[in-house]
């Protein structure tokens, strides 16, 4: 039954990515997306099958690719992927209809969309290696496509969807070389021969596939240094691409590390999880440290993934390492609060990346600094992008909150693990917990207050419509499922519990009892969510009355309106408010050293006298410094290498011909 | 005719198919090296004949008809019509000179006896012996390719490639089927005609038939 659900999930993504490249241009985004939302469902059907009744299935088939043949397998860890992933590709195919409609969509475009879905929805089911590699390079592949579909339109594309094949290349490389050596010392490809072999095989081989396959799978989910492609594709690819590929093929990096490290190879060493864990610090605190600073939406959306990215790596970490301490309770609450932090983040990233495009889609720009008012022309878009904006920033009564708290218990509770080393990074990932948690907030408030508030800066935001109906639909299923775990994360708990247990090999006791809230039963720590919002809600109840009720002056009597973000101004106009780029500043000059922003100043003067400036010109840039620092040396390395290369062939038939005329020989002289 | 005699003819032509190879490397005139390949192909044509009268194969013997044809004939007179259309043209300045490549097509030689000690070790027998002539002649065929400025020139050395294969073919599997030696030859003689044209359109337009000047299009 979940066999044929998800099968039929498979079949029909791929028979919309089929459509999408057939139908007449008047049906073909249409037809593409109604078919996605199908398979989607189907997927999710059978994922949720999986998940709540605990039962993997699998299946093996020889027709399909030559020699190895297809194994799928689907347990609870990779349906908690699927079904993610099914949601989110609901949303986007929804979202994908209104998006497209302003312009007739190519058939690429159209059919990138499910094709990247299928493969989505493809490669947590993949159970043998050569399977894997054929999904996860499928993915790698049309992800690309579905990135360069407005490459004509906009040539900056390019550069971005170079930077991303270049990475992911990598990635796929060092992930292949790793598993490959893993199957040929476990007797077998297939993920269930290597598993059984976990026990039988030496440190350092174990050691250098875990080392290989974290590189790769921490390239896919842009942990930093690794995370360099993400600022650049995820802004510069369609919206619901974008949301696709930060709410669900990020997840795929993490999926993989879990895979592999504990299920493939057993768990191993601390220091891998330990390493694990100090790349998400890391990551989380750079990745907020640039979400803070950037005035780009989309881009301080993708450097945002890098941070929930970050924090998610955290708790996969640290629950590794608690469960290489022998830690079991505490590993698998700290695995669970990961992986809901993981489907968090697709719901609450996915529906601020639909947002950031719905607010291209109307005022035409992604830059902050261009926006403003837009609360007033689009309410429905202001309203869902304030939920994610808010459960991001981890606010009780939303997801975030859940998760993030979820996680700061198990990372405080493994204090009493007895291991300097492991509470040495429990102790970081607090930290990081907190500082990213504060950077975060400014982050979106940023995007809220500057974007949404206030009056608008340019005639593109002033003519700002609302957008279509199945954008907001897209959009509000999103956000709907950030307010719905958030009020009762109960829900989700059993289904995570079995996910969790599935990610650490034999299993992991379940530390939370089964109810609304969050409850950890023998750890002592519970909230109720539903509780503090009914309790938030009455309490602004009686506030307002009260205020309504209260005698009042005469002068207060009379209302006086103000935008909001307008500092109460009787005379305001939009060059006066706030941009993003001052609001950011403080920070920018806190943290200098990390963020190293470029200013470029000029001041012009008047003929008559240099106290009178005539005109003053700003110019900032907050590049990365890590692809400065660390990515320059290699690719002016690579260029020249390259150049090196070019003057091989240099036209001449006869070296051509010589060319083969030596290998020829060559050759012989070997077998000879 | 005995077996010993047919043997003899044999290993004589194929002896004339690799000594034919060398010439080509030695003439610097264009029209010998056109002789030369009709020298080879006729070569090539009585060592098929004389297998088919060995095996009584007609199909073979209808292959060397067409070998004596095609190689012996239509494709030297087709060549001879290029040179002719510039008379006095000689490969001048080969990119490697003659001493030097007698003495690369010796080790050639050398190379192909000890690569084909391999082949010839699973079925001894004095027709395969004869194998690494053909080899041979296909290394030193490639190796007029690389060293030769001339288009004509160039059209030789693919040729010699090809009666190179074509020996192998005949000492190894005793006899090509018809259709295949067919396919082969017309394939050759395409190639001959579009080479043929080509030549002729280069001196049209750029007023020599040197390769090595064409890098320009490169960029």
């Amino acid at each position: 039954m979940s066999t044929t659900a998800y099968l039929v999930g498979l079949g029909a993504a791929g028979a919309a990515a089929l459509l999408g490249a057939i139908l007449p241009a008047r049906r073909r985004l249409f037809g593409a997306a109604l078919l996605s939302a199908a398979a989607c469902l189907a997927a999710l059907a059978g994922a949720g099958r999986v998940l709540v009744s605990g039962h993997p299935f699998s299946l093996h088939t020889a027709q399909v690719l030559p020699l190895t043949g297809v194994d799928l397998s689907l347990d609870p860890l990779g349906a908690l992927f699927v079904a993610t992933t099914a949601v989110v590709g609901l949303a986007a195919a929804c979202y994908s209809v209104g998006y497209g409609a302003h312009a007739t969509p190519s058939r690429t475009a159209t059919a990138a969309l499910p094709a990247f879905l299928a493969t989505l929805l493809l490669v947590p089911a993949a159970a043998s290696v050569a399977t894997f590699m054929v999904a996860w390079e499928l993915m790698a592949l049309t992800s690309l496509l579905a990135l360069l579909t407005e490459h004509r339109r906009r040539p900056e594309t390019r550069d971005a969807a170079q930077w991303y094949a270049a990475m992911t290349h990598v990635g796929a490389a060092a992930i292949l070389l790793g598993l490959v050596l893993l199957a040929t010392h476990a007797g077998g490809q297939t993920f269930s021969a290597i598993a059984a072999h976990r026990g039988r095989r030496s440190v350092p081989l174990t050691s250098a596939v875990f080392v290989l396959t974290l590189l790769g799978f921490a390239s896919k989910a842009g942990a930093v240094p690794l995370h360099v492609w993400l600022p650049r594709a995820h802004p510069e690819a369609p919206s619901p691409i974008s949301a696709l590929m930060s709410g669900a093929m990020v997840n795929l990096g993490i999926y993989g590390i879990l895979r592999v490290g504990e299920d493939l190879l057993g768990g191993g060493q601390l220091w891998w999880w330990l390493l694990v864990a100090a790349l998400g610090v890391v990551s989380a605190v750079f990745g907020a440290l640039h979400a803070a600073a950037s005035t780009d939406t989309k881009r301080l959306l993708a450097y945002s993934t890098v941070d929930n990215v970050g924090l998610v790596l955290v708790g996969v970490g640290a629950a590794g390492a608690l469960a290489a301490g022998g830690e079991r309770l505490l590993a698998g609450l700290v695995l669970l609060a990961a992986l809901f932090h993981l489907v968090n983040h697709a719901l609450f990233k996915g529906c601020l990346f639909l947002g950031a495009g719905a607010l291209q889609h109307a005022a035409g720009t992604r830059d902050l600094d261009r926006l403003g008012g837009l609360a007033r022309k689009m309410p429905a878009t202001a309203v869902l992008f304030a939920v994610g904006a808010l459960s991001i920033s981890a606010l009780p009564g939303l997801n975030g909150f859940a998760s993030e708290w979820l996680l700061l218990q198990g990372l405080l509770h493994g204090f009493a693990s007895h291991s300097a080393t492991t509470e040495a990074a429990l102790l970081s990932g607090v930290a990081a917990l907190a500082i990213t948690g504060g950077l975060t907030a400014t982050a979106f408030v940023k995007a809220l207050g500057v974007g949404f508030l206030g009056q608008p800066r340019t005639e593109g935001a002033r003519g700002a419509r609302e957008v279509g109906p199945s954008m907001l639909a897209g959009m509000a299923l999103l956000a709907g499922g950030c307010v719905v775990l958030g009020v009762v994360p109960g829900v989700a708990l059993p289904v995570l519990d079995r996910a969790a247990a599935a990610g650490l090999p034999g299993g992991a006791p379940s530390a939370l009892r089964v109810g609304l809230g969050l409850d950890l039963a023998s750890l002592h720590g519970a909230i109720e969510p539903v509780l503090l919002v009914t309790g938030l809600l009455a309490g602004i109840l009686v506030i307002w009355g009260a205020l309504r009720l209260a005698p009042r002056h005469a002068e207060l009597r009379r209302p006086r309106r103000a935008e909001a973000w307008g500092c109460g101004r009787e005379l305001q106009t939009a060059r006066m408010e706030i941009t993003a780029t001052s609001f950011a500043e403080p920070l920018q000059r806190v943290f200098a050293d990390v963020l190293r922003p470029d200013h470029d100043l000029e001041v012009t003067h008047a003929a008559e006298s240099r106290y009178f400036p005539e005109a003053i010109s700003f110019h900032q840039r907050v590049d990365d410094a890590i692809e400065r620092v660390a990515y320059g040396p290699v690719i002016a390395a690579v260029a020249w290498w390259g150049r090196l290369a070019r003057r091989v062939p240099n036209g001449s038939v006869h070296r051509y011909l010589a060319f083969g005329f030596a290998a020829l020989v060559l050759i012989l002289v070997v077998l000879a | 005719m005995t077996a010993g005699a047919a043997l003899d003819v044999v290993e004589l032509a194929a002896g004339v198919v690799l000594a034919g190879a060398v010439l080509a490397l030695w003439r610097k005139d264009l029209r010998a090296l056109i002789s030369v390949l009709a020298l080879q192909g006729a070569a090539l044509a009585s060592l098929a004949a004389v297998l088919a009268v060995g095996d009584g194969d007609v199909g073979l013997g209808v292959v060397a008809g067409v070998v004596l044809v095609t190689k012996g004939l239509v494709i030297p007179g087709l060549l001879t019509r290029v040179v002719r259309a510039d008379p006095g043209s000689r490969e001048t300045a080969p990119l490697v000179n003659v001493p030097a490549s007698l003495v690369a097509a010796a080790v050639l030689v050398v190379l192909s006896y000890l690569v084909a000690g391999r082949l010839t070790a699973l079925f001894p027998d004095p027709l395969t012996r004869l194998v690494p002539l053909g080899l041979a002649t296909v290394l030193v065929g490639v190796f007029v390719l690389v060293t030769r400025r001339k288009a004509v020139s160039q059209i030789v050395g693919l040729l010699l490639v090809d009666n190179g294969v074509a020996l192998v073919a005949f000492l190894l599997t005793a006899g090509v089927p018809l259709l295949v030696e067919l396919g082969t030859s017309l394939d050759v003689l395409l190639v001959v005609v579009v080479l043929q044209v080509l030549a002729t359109t280069m001196r049209a337009r750029f007023g020599h038939v040197d390769l090595d000047q064409l890098r320009e299009l490169h960029d």
